[in-house]
């Protein structure tokens, strides 16, 4: 997998390509806007993911971004910038970035948002939480390699919090791909999820309550 | 600015246009005025030769007789080279004698005064002037009445009134050329005033915002005034400004200081314990001093007076959910329980999404940071009301105001920036809402609401 970091400060660039090489991520590092676009201006770039910052020499970032996706849609770009506001996160996102985030993260965070990036780029058929596997083929869930048996609803509800692992899912969202749009109301959804709490046991994921939004699925 | 729109050129505008209309009816009068000048003079000759003429006719042989005496045509026509006709009608408006059988006067009236009676007539293509004089034989036998009719061309009158309206014409002219370059001058030496201010303003130090000293006319004073006022209020704006900055600049120098006397502390021992020490110390500074750097700007922007964003309707039970699930990871890494309390339906404030986002987030980071363990992001209805509610330490009622104040920080407040809540502050004035200050529901704990303004979009 080839991630290309464009990036200009040196301190900041060395600690990604060394974190993401020690996730397995091929990293190619530019530190200019002109070069990062040069490369991405070409149809077979060959890059994966795109992780960019806006503030760079040469062309800044956001026209970098324009001229990928004059030809590239698909291509997922996480903007990383030192510009906080919220504000530019929207400027960006119009532009056609996937993701956005803010200097100083944390790189936990980074490596979060890398994985769930290349996960939506080639979706595998294998969907992991820690010891939980979703073989989404065949809607078969195993618990640290034992099969786990689920009624329909449960299936549909952990499929559903497994494809957002890591991020809260809201209440009436988890009801309508649970129960499918039959009148169940929000409040059935906590007896399915006590369930699955049951089920899920000690095995190291966790299904947490986010107070008055719903739920959130993540490895403990 | 337009081309034409010149206060310059309007002021000449309107002093020359009415300058014109007059000196177009001056001109007008004049060449009336020489017209008749002209007339009264030839007219005379008309008179005299008419008189001359009458004087010689005589009764002869049973009817009337002119000897023609050759003084009486060569008088009228002069060195225009008029041409010159009369006739001698009798009473019955035969004619005797005449080189041209001119027509008579069709208006009646005292006709037999010896008086001369004038008018113009076309008269087979000429333009002529005529003169019809009615009177009688004066001989003791015959008292016949008879007309004398004589006529000349009008070159001699056109010569001679031209050359009059010619001589008018320079005088004109020459007053009004003296005229428009009185006004010229004047309206120049009106306008230095606006000159010299310009020039003031021009030769100004950009950087420099002291107040304009030069006197002028009444009505510049008063624009002068204002561009004072104006500069004043600059002044203090920058007054601000500079404090603000000094403050930024000591806020960011200081744990960059202690971020280098941690590494140099380091670089001196040899125990890979201690470095990992130093190194954890660090990135929490470091991210502190970050998070510092993204409030100063964020204060900034809001402290700018001209920062008048448009406010579009937003719903506040999806932007508190929004923001639940931006800071909920962050938040359960520190053991910090954050929820969402919304109402049911949905509640409109006109606002701007991304500075509420930046409102709750900074709430919310507060009251992690000063010890509550337990965050609730609540939406309430009537009125519209969005608040972050910790059930940490709180702030006693009395110092409560002053958390609002840049940099402002309680004495046991070793980590904070004392912005959040100015920026908090600055976000609610930009969407004309209030920053209300509580304790928690059971009196414990922080409450910090922005209560909007009560209509709905």
């Amino acid at each position: 997998m080839t991630v290309l970091l464009v990036e200009d400060d040196a301190l900041l660039a060395e600690t990604l390509v060394d974190t993401l090489g020690l996730e397995g991520h091929d990293v190619c590092h530019l530190a200019d806007g002109d070069a990062a676009r040069v490369r991405l201006s070409a149809p077979g770039h060959g890059v994966e993911l795109v992780l960019l910052d806006l503030n760079l020499p040469g062309c800044n970032g956001l026209a970098v971004l324009e001229a990928l996706r004059r030809h590239d849609r698909d291509t997922p770009v996480l903007i990383l910038t030192a510009r906080g506001a919220v504000e530019d996160r929207v400027r960006g996102l119009d532009l056609g970035a996937d993701d956005y985030l803010a200097k100083p993260f944390a790189l936990d965070e980074l490596e979060a948002r890398v994985r769930a990036l290349l996960r939506r780029r080639s979706p595998d058929p294998q969907l992991r939480v820690g010891a939980l596997k979703l073989d989404t083929r065949h809607q078969r869930f195993t618990l640290e390699d034992a099969p786990l048996a689920l009624p329909p609803r449960e299936q549909r509800l952990l499929s559903c919090l497994m494809h957002h692992a890591g991020e809260p899912v809201d209440k009436t969202r988890l009801a309508q791909e649970a129960f499918q749009g039959d009148a169940m109301g929000d409040n059935a959804i906590e007896v399915y999820v006590h369930r699955l709490r049951k089920r899920l046991g000690d095995s190291g994921v966790a299904l947490r309550t986010v107070r008055g939004l719903g739920y959130l699925l993540e490895v403990e | 600015m337009k081309r034409g729109d010149s206060l310059y050129r309007r002021l000449l505008g309107w002093l020359l246009l009415p300058l014109l209309v007059l000196g177009s009816l001056i001109l007008i009068q004049a060449w009336v005025d020489a017209q008749r000048t002209a007339d009264r003079a030839f007219d005379r000759l008309l008179e005299a030769a008419s008189l001359a003429i009458a004087e010689q006719v005589q009764w002869q042989d049973d009817r009337l007789w002119l000897d023609l005496p050759p003084a009486a045509l060569e008088m009228l026509a002069t060195d225009a080279e008029e041409r010159v006709f009369y006739s001698l009608v009798d009473g019955q408006g035969r004619l005797i004698t005449g080189n041209a059988e001119l027509p008579g006067d069709p208006r009646q009236g005292s006709g037999d005064a010896d008086t001369l009676r004038y008018r113009h007539i076309d008269w087979q293509g000429l333009s002529l002037r005529q003169g019809v004089r009615r009177t009688r034989l004066e001989d003791w036998r015959v008292r016949d009445p008879f007309e004398v009719r004589v006529a000349h061309s009008r070159e001699g009158r056109d010569a001679l009134a031209a050359e009059l309206w010619r001589a008018n014409l320079a005088m004109i002219l020459a007053m009004a050329a003296l005229a428009t370059v009185g006004l010229l001058l004047a309206i120049r030496a009106a306008l230095t005033p606006l000159t010299r201010l310009r020039r003031a303003i021009r030769a100004r130090d950009p950087r420099t915002l002291a107040p304009l000293e030069l006197s002028l006319p009444r009505e510049l004073a008063e624009l002068r005034d204002t561009v004072n006022e104006l500069l004043a209020r600059m002044r203090r704006v920058r007054a601000n400004q500079e404090r603000f900055i000094g403050d930024a600049s000591h806020q960011l120098r200081t744990p960059l200081a202690g971020l280098s006397a941690r590494a140099e502390l380091a670089l001196r021992q040899d125990d890979p314990a201690r470095w990992r020490e130093a190194l954890v110390a660090m990135q929490a500074s470091s991210a502190r001093t970050a998070r510092l750097a993204v409030q100063l700007l964020s204060l900034t922007r809001l402290a700018n007076p001209e920062y008048r964003p448009d406010l579009v309707p937003l719903e506040l039970n999806a932007i508190a959910r929004q923001a639940v699930r931006d800071h909920w990871a962050p938040c359960h890494r520190q053991g910090v329980d954050l929820g969402v309390e919304t109402v049911d339906g949905e509640v409109w404030v006109r606002g701007i999404d991304w500075l509420l986002a930046e409102a709750i987030g900074n709430l919310i980071d507060n009251a992690c940071r000063y010890g509550g363990r337990r965050v609730t992001v609540q939406v309430e209805d009537e009125p519209p009301r969005l608040a972050v509610e910790d059930d940490g330490p709180g702030i006693p009622p009395q110092r409560r105001l002053l958390m609002l104040r840049p940099f402002h920080r309680d004495r046991d407040d070793l980590e904070g920036s004392g912005l959040g809540l100015a920026i908090v502050d600055g976000i609610a004035r930009t969407h004309g809402a209030r920053l209300q200050l509580s304790a928690g529901h059971d009196g414990r704990g922080l409450r910090v609401a922005l209560q909007f303004p009560g209509d709905t979009p």
